[in-house]
């Protein structure tokens, strides 16, 4: 019974962990392939690791953009 | 070999798999499938960018351009991590 209980709460960190590590993994793919346009360097640029801070941070807001236009749609 | 099972609640007995075991199970077989996509997105990024013109064999500078695009795959892991959960945002 109480070992149940101790097997949901892990399951549902390691679902939390899975969500976190594939949201990271897919906006690394999409930043990667924007902001990255040359041979990769021994060093990022100081552009490059810009593009990659404000891609990320701007995929997230147009998430929640496109969020609240389909929520607005029901 | 169903780390999940499919028996029902068997009342006090504490025969089968503990939760303990199980817990390792499901972490060492959910840390091999996040290292095995992590690997095949390297790979498929590091192939486009590095192996432009496929010739009999990987030179000199594909091979270095090879570990140069690894180190920087795994800092851009780390950067997007970073600006996602520590933004003043």
């Amino acid at each position: 019974m109480e070992n149940n209980a101790e097997l949901q709460r892990f399951l549902e960190q390691e679902k939390q962990k899975a969500m976190v590590s594939e949201m990271v993994g897919k906006l690394t793919s999409v930043c990667w392939d924007k902001c990255i346009t040359g041979t990769p360097g021994s060093k990022f640029s100081s552009s490059e690791s810009t593009c990659l801070t404000n891609c990320a941070q701007r995929y997230m807001d147009m998430s929640m953009m496109i969020m609240k236009r389909f929520q607005s749609m029901q | 070999m169903d780390p999940f099972g499919s028996s029902a609640p068997s009342s006090g007995a504490s025969s089968g798999p503990s939760a303990d075991a199980m817990m390792e199970q499901i972490k060492t077989q959910l840390a091999q499938a996040y290292a095995k996509e992590f690997l095949e997105t390297v790979g498929s990024k590091c192939f486009t960018k590095c192996i432009t013109k496929p010739g009999t064999s990987i030179s000199g500078s594909e091979s270095s351009c090879i570990s140069r695009c690894i180190d920087r795959y795994i800092e851009a892991t780390g950067i997007i991590s970073r600006s996602l959960f520590s933004s003043p945002h």
